[in-house]
């Protein structure tokens, strides 16, 4: 320890300060506790970011750097698995909302009830949530009005009910949203303007949000998209409780003789080894990295991981492999206006239907193609050099976009997150190990929903469409789930309704990994959503003598 | 490792044409006009050159273990060059007679052509390695881009060109913005007018508001 002293006991330690750790992190320390939080990475401000597209997309300004922290992919364990920069998240202060654009719709109410609803799937281990949308409806609005999330209520026909409207109205009108927009209503499908982190007004003393064309994977050098790092890190530090240390690498959570989380051991940027003793432990790591941390946690009492005595941690890993149609049109698109995804989005195929062949359904909305900015702006039937090449890029740049989908993958027992007996990251220790096959309903959806996209650029005017369909699960999307599953069983599920460990009494994960399944919507809404719900019930019971 | 430079003449001028056939000159600005060789150049020089500072004042120096990874990163991707060189100048050699620089452009295209086929050890990889690069014809890179250190010296290739025809002129390449003129894409005039705040692209949204449709709903 290079003479440190050992850090003062917290009242709560959160390891990680993205989406769901700064959400914990604001929510407990307003509520009068003390938190200390361990951030592996840098923390950055907004004069560190850039209109960089080379940067940002392509050399790992704000994604891990694959040399770094590789993981290791394969489909199977009879496989050889390779290495592979799988499902990355940047890894910072503010986490992956640092470099999104962030997309934020709901769940609706049938995605806590999935099995109820289509009861089991053969080879998907489908279970309902332990908590209903009710419960979390209260949080949804909490987080929509405190990060500041400009949207339109009742416009999607599909949506549950609300206690209240968006903070801020919808943002303006992309030509890729409205040309959607347009193909829906020729169809007579619902579409709606897909709620976003950005302020379409000034809001809570935060100016309008700067219309660049680097947002998507780009940070924000105006800090004026909602992120955790420019929203909830503040509100945290307001309170003078917010004790935020990065360049903290936690490697393991160690046991007290009672089988309760005792202590954080990790790297600081010294690279000097400490130990951080807290009452309760939140980990808000992403839902592999979380599995991950668990896993090399072991100790006499948790032989193969800390809370892993059922076996399933890490597994039920799910991802959402992002997906899309393409369409070229003869007017003028500009896809990369306000970076790509000022979207509009539909959740017409989001229910599940008994008709359609598969289980389940997903949010589909109007976006650039991939990132829609000079360097890697693409078409599918692109050649790879040359004057034919060329030739697309000059014709086809301004002149296309997709419609996207984000795969409602089944969980399933095999599909996991272990330790890799081979690779080890930067720092020595065993890197994540992603052992996952799609499932047919997966690929069956893909198909459906993919044909379903193409025929709305058509009825949009499209001169051409080409369809991708998504054949394997790459992780492309960067969103994790269910690799600690919440529910009311122990022998199915590894953390309770409140999202803590059945085995380890003060330890919690806050992340996706406690989401039962997947569901067809980006997470960061909902994880955010039940990052408020877990802290205000700690901080409840906190309360009440003898609690926690 | 930090020259301003790292090809020899014979190097550079054969990874210079080679740039020039695969983003052609017509009657449009290529490769060649946009400089990309002093990108690519520049870029393998060290690793003085890899992050640009946010507002253009110069470059990022990097330390600690970023800076080992971009070292064994730009060592590895030399090597692919070198080795690619060479390659180009057999393959040329015994098709043609000649240096690859002293051939025609069709011979050029003729030999860049063999190499693209030969490339990947088997079509499974080509398809992933394609599905995550950013060239991707298969289909385009959705979220993510590939690790460089992964593709094989003709996808290396095309990439660096893309990349020195399409990124900032900050990093050498895309010189003049002829790479945004030709597509039309309205970048900021500096690096520094994005990182001031003072770069937007409302006049390229919708003239035209949508009226959402609100229904008689909960909530609003």
């Amino acid at each position: 320890m290079a003479g440190k002293r050992k850090p003062d006991r917290a009242d709560v330690c959160i390891i990680g300060a993205g989406a769901s750790g700064a959400t914990a992190a604001k929510v407990l320390t307003e509520r009068g506790l003390r938190v200390v939080a361990l951030e592996r990475g840098p923390w950055r401000t907004k004069e560190s970011f850039g209109g960089d597209e080379l940067a940002n997309v392509n050399r790992y300004n704000l994604w891990p750097d694959p040399l770094l922290n590789p993981r290791t992919h394969r489909t199977s364990a009879d496989e050889d698995p390779s290495v592979e920069l799988f499902c990355p998240v940047p890894q910072m202060v503010g986490g992956g909302t640092v470099h999104w654009q962030g997309w934020l719709p709901r769940f609706t109410e049938n995605d806590f009830r999935l099995r109820t609803l289509v009861g089991d799937v053969p080879g998907a281990t489908l279970a309902d949530w332990p908590i209903t949308y009710a419960d979390l409806e209260p949080y949804y609005s909490e987080v929509e009005w405190a990060f500041g999330v400009s949207g339109q209520a009742g416009a999607n026909k599909f949506e549950s009910p609300r206690s209240r409207g968006y903070p801020c109205p919808p943002m303006p009108a992309t030509r890729y949203g409205r040309a959607f927009y347009e193909g829906c209503r020729a169809l007579g499908y619902s579409a709606f303007p897909t709620p976003m982190a950005a302020l379409s007004r000034p809001y809570n003393g935060r100016p309008e949000t700067v219309l660049s064309a680097f947002a998507q994977q780009h940070g924000d050098p105006t800090g004026t998209r909602s992120s955790a790092l420019s929203v909830f890190v503040p509100d945290a530090l307001k309170t003078g409780r917010y004790d935020l240390r990065p360049e903290s690498y936690v490697r393991e959570i160690t046991v007290d003789g009672q089988g309760r989380a005792k202590g954080a051991v990790y790297l600081d940027a010294d690279g000097d080894l400490l130990e951080q003793e807290a009452d309760v432990f939140l980990l808000a790591c992403g839902a592999i990295e979380s599995a991950r941390l668990l896993l090399l946690s072991r100790s006499g009492r948790f032989p193969t991981g800390l809370a892993n005595g059922s076996d399933l941690v890490g597994r039920n890993l799910t991802l959402h492999e992002y997906s899309a149609a393409v369409g070229v049109f003869e007017e003028p698109i500009y896809a990369w206006a306000g970076g790509g995804y000022v979207a509009v989005s539909s959740y017409q195929f989001y229910e599940h239907a008994d008709d359609r062949g598969f289980v389940g359904g997903c949010h589909i909305a109007a976006a650039g193609v991939g990132i829609p900015l000079p360097i890697n702006w693409s078409l599918p039937s692109r050649p790879l050099w040359g004057a034919e090449a060329k030739r697309i890029d000059r014709e086809c740049f301004n002149h296309s976009f997709a419609v996207g989908m984000v795969l409602h993958d089944m969980p399933q027992h095999d599909n996991r997150v272990e330790l890799d007996d081979r690779v080890t990251d930067a720092w020595g220790l065993p890197v994540a190990r992603i052992t996952l096959t799609p499932h047919p309903n997966d690929l069956a959806q893909g198909r459906w929903v993919i044909d379903r996209n193409a025929e709305i650029l058509d009825a949009a005017g499209a001169k051409q469409t080409y369809r991708v369909y998504p054949d394997r699960i790459t992780g492309n999307c960067s969103h994790q789930h269910s690799t600690t599953r919440m529910g009311d069983d122990p022998a199915t599920s590894v953390l309770n309704r409140d999202c803590r460990a059945h085995e380890v009494d003060n330890l919690y994960v806050v992340d996706g990994g406690p989401f039962p399944t997947a569901t067809g919507a980006n997470p960061t809404l909902t994880i955010m959503a039940n990052a408020w719900r877990v802290a205000e019930g700690i901080a409840a019971r906190r309360g009440a003598p003898g609690a926690d | 490792m930090n020259d301003d430079a790292f090809f020899d003449d014979h190097q550079r001028r054969t990874i210079e044409a080679a740039m020039a056939r695969i983003i052609p000159t017509d009657d449009r600005p290529g490769a060649r006009e946009a400089g990309t060789i002093d990108f690519l150049d520049g870029y393998l020089a060290g690793i003085d050159r890899v992050y640009a500072k946010p507002d253009g004042s110069g470059f990022e120096r990097l330390d600690g273990k970023r800076a080992a990874a971009w070292r064994q990163r730009i060592e590895a991707v030399r090597k692919t060059y070198l080795a690619g060189v060479e390659e180009m100048d057999r393959r040329s050699r015994a098709r043609f007679g000649g240096a690859f620089a002293a051939l025609s452009g069709e011979q050029q295209d003729a030999i860049l052509t063999e190499l693209e086929q030969a490339a990947p050890e088997s079509a499974a990889e080509l398809d992933q390695a394609q599905a995550t690069a950013a060239w991707a014809p298969v289909e385009p890179a959705m979220q993510q881009t590939s690790a460089e250190v992964d593709l094989a010296f003709l996808p290396l290739l095309a990439l660096h060109t893309r990349q020195g025809f399409y990124a900032d002129p900050v990093y050498g390449g895309n010189r003049d913005r002829v790479g945004w003129q030709l597509i039309g894409f309205e970048g900021p005039t500096s690096l520094a007018e994005t990182h001031a705040g003072r770069y937007t692209t409302r006049p390229f949204f919708a003239e035209e508001p949508i009226d959402w449709e609100t229904g008689d709903r909960h909530g609003r």
